[in-house]
């Protein structure tokens, strides 16, 4: 290239760069306010989420309350080793595994088929008071869940006895027993938030345009078939997204209810990652070993979104980024 | 008795009649054109054919078949919609195998079906793409060719160029009327654009407010306009409607307006109706224009030259009411100076009753 040829590109991207930084000045002169309304959830993140990162390092000291977080001596991956060589963290961890992945596998399918059926239902009063009671248990405080389930289950006056006890079986003591807790706590849990849930999948449906299913129903489609080869395919983006954001919190299982459903006796099935960050260093104070813990359950996680982010990328082209 | 018969067809949505009692009689093989403005009871009448909208009341018989109650998929009709309508997870072909697949046609019958209409469509190379991955034209022509696979005896199309530019709303239509040519298939076409109606059409329905207003071939239309929303729908600019009264002009009848004289046609409607309203409806390129030479003119006073190239749109008044020419001789006249009224040959008015805006005779030739 020539020293002409040079100068003219050398000018060109002077004047991209000053037409880039032309438009960004006009789109902040444009959309200001949008930008400050952003700052409260930008102020609210960096104290929330971000500040609190500081104190993450507790992970790696010997910490002690009365000299801080940064006098704190360093002691390495101490609490980490003490951590893997933990059998009730090993314990936690599994039993977070077992009962996300059943949330997973029973709790995701179930608020798209809700979405689905109430897709389906013609009776708009129909429609609209059943979709008020599957809503409803979401609004409800855990704490007021739980008794209802503890009174639902109460071998004396539970209900669930009571109609176990017309078929003549004795009645069973289900929060004392480790077999029971996690069908209940999913079930607990799908009851919960399944109707939630399903309101984002039937916003997707709503989003698919009307005139697909009318083409079908010339070509000949049964409700079913629209279903299957138009409504499914057509918020499988939504699916996705969904289930990728699920997969990033699969650890981070509703460790409130378990605090208020478990007992001793069924920590074996019932105790999990948070409630034992909860025990050891709420309760028991020792806040680097649990922060450890805490630490290891985000790497985790985030391990986890990624590759379900990069699956889903690379199998369907659909990803949160 | 083949093809699509409508008869007395209403439809209420709640206490609102949107169609009333309308009779058209589609035959075998013949392309239909349902046209009118936004609203007229079109696209339900086309609906309603299909069977994604209920009738009301009246008959319904395609191929000879009563129809009222028959589900869409067993009425043997495809139907290509305004927004094509195309299922964005699917590629061309299966898009185009969708109501193939349905019907559980075995799979070497669908692959050689989708082979011959890609390739008559030219969608070939496109097979593979899914529909956002198409321009505007060939997403239409694969809405369209998911029609033709299947085979109907009926094709119903509702506004499917709207969504395209000029240019290729020009090439589709060509295309739709090839392709017509070539299927031969019964075709229902709706659309609010009166050159598509003239240029697709064997037959023109014309419709507002949910009612016919003339049922005929887009000439009988154009020339013969049974009443006054006929003749000002079609036509691009429309027939120009001027009110007069016809008074005794010695050995013929004249029409009187805004101080103007202009001779009246010999029709056996106007016997005995001097003194009567009337309505003159005058095509905008049936006239001559006129400079100050010319004598027994029409004066108007102009306004604006709009010049097209090979033709200009003259804007004038008449009585403080527009008027529009369209003139082939602009290079003369492009001069408002020179330029002061029209001439017409009597015989090309149309003439309609002031008070019902039916036409008493169409033009005479």
């Amino acid at each position: 290239m020539n020293k002409d040829t040079n100068s003219v590109l050398d000018k060109t991207e002077q004047l991209v760069t000053e037409g880039r930084i032309q438009r960004v000045g006009d789109h902040l002169k444009r959309e200001w306010r949008l930008y400050v309304m952003l700052i409260p959830t930008i102020i609210w993140l960096l104290v929330f989420l971000y500040k609190p990162m500081y104190g993450l390092q507790v992970a790696f000291k010997d910490y002690s309350i009365f000299r801080g977080v940064a006098g704190s001596p360093w002691n390495g991956f101490e609490h980490f080793l003490a951590l893997f060589n933990n059998d009730q963290f090993f314990r936690a961890l599994r039993n977070t595994l077992i009962m996300s992945g059943y949330s997973l596998l029973f709790g995701f399918p179930l608020p798209i088929i809700l979405a689905l059926m109430f897709n389906e239902v013609l009776n708009k009063t129909f429609k609209k008071i059943s979709q008020t009671i599957v809503y409803l248990p979401h609004f409800i405080s855990s704490v007021i869940i739980a008794s209802i389930v503890m009174t639902a289950f109460s071998p004396s006056a539970g209900i669930v006895n009571t109609i176990i006890g017309w078929f003549g079986i004795d009645p069973i003591y289900f929060l004392t027993k480790p077999e029971w807790f996690r069908p209940i706590f999913i079930g607990t849990g799908i009851w919960q938030e399944a109707g939630f849930q399903s309101i984002i999948f039937l916003a997707a449906i709503a989003g698919v345009s009307p005139t697909l299913y009318e083409s079908a129903v010339v070509d000949g489609a049964s409700r079913w078939q629209m279903i299957w080869k138009i409504t499914l395919p057509s918020i499988l983006p939504t699916i996705l997204i969904m289930l990728i954001i699920r997969i990033g919190n699969i650890l981070e299982i509703s460790f409130e209810m378990v605090i208020l459903l478990y007992q001793p006796a069924t920590y074996e099935t019932a105790d999990v990652v948070n409630s034992f960050i909860f025990r050891q260093g709420i309760l028991g104070g020792r806040y680097d070993f649990t922060a450890a813990a805490g630490l290891f359950n985000a790497v985790i996680a985030f391990i986890l979104v990624m590759a379900a982010n990069a699956l889903s990328k690379r199998y369907s082209r659909i990803s949160l980024w | 008795m083949y093809g699509v018969k409508l008869e007395g067809i209403v439809k209420f949505y709640g206490a609102v009649k949107v169609v009333c009692e309308i009779d058209i009689d589609v035959q075998e093989k013949e392309f239909v054109v349902l046209v009118g403005p936004s609203g007229c009871g079109k696209t339900t009448t086309l609906r309603m054919i299909a069977g994604l909208e209920e009738i009301t009341a009246g008959r319904l018989t395609i191929n000879g078949r009563y129809m009222n109650n028959v589900a869409p998929k067993d009425r043997n009709v495809a139907m290509v919609f305004q927004n094509y309508a195309l299922y964005p997870h699917l590629n061309v072909a299966k898009n185009m195998a969708f109501g193939l697949n349905i019907r559980k046609q075995p799979k070497e019958e669908i692959k050689l079906q989708i082979k011959e209409v890609s390739s008559m469509l030219g969608l070939t190379e496109y097979l593979d793409r899914r529909p956002s991955e198409l321009s505007g034209g060939q997403r239409q022509r694969v809405a369209m060719g998911r029609a033709i696979v299947r085979q109907p005896s009926v094709f119903l199309f509702d506004e499917p160029l709207s969504n395209l530019d000029a240019k290729l709303r020009t090439q589709m239509r060509a295309e739709i009327k090839r392709l017509h040519k070539r299927l031969g298939a019964t075709s229902i076409y709706v659309t609010h654009d009166q050159v598509e109606a003239m240029t697709l059409a064997d037959r023109i329905v014309i419709m507002n407010d949910g009612r016919i207003e003339q049922v005929g071939t887009p000439m009988e239309l154009f020339n013969s306009p049974a009443n006054t929303f006929v003749a000002s729908f079609l036509g691009a600019p429309p027939m120009n409607m001027v009110n007069a009264k016809v008074a005794n002009g010695g050995d013929k009848l004249i029409a009187e307006f805004y101080g103007q004289k202009l001779s009246l046609p010999e029709l056996p409607a106007l016997q005995n109706s001097v003194g009567r309203e009337i309505i003159l409806g005058i095509r905008p390129e049936l006239v001559r224009v006129a400079d100050k030479t010319t004598p027994n003119q029409i004066s108007v006073d102009v306004d604006l030259v709009e010049t097209l190239g090979s033709e200009a749109l003259v804007h004038a008044t008449l009585g403080n009411k527009p008027f529009v020419i369209r003139t082939k001789t602009i290079g003369k006249y492009h001069s408002l100076d020179n330029l002061t009224g029209f001439t017409i040959d009597p015989n090309l008015i149309s003439i309609f009753n002031a008070e019902t805006g039916t036409a008493l005779q169409g033009q005479a030739s």
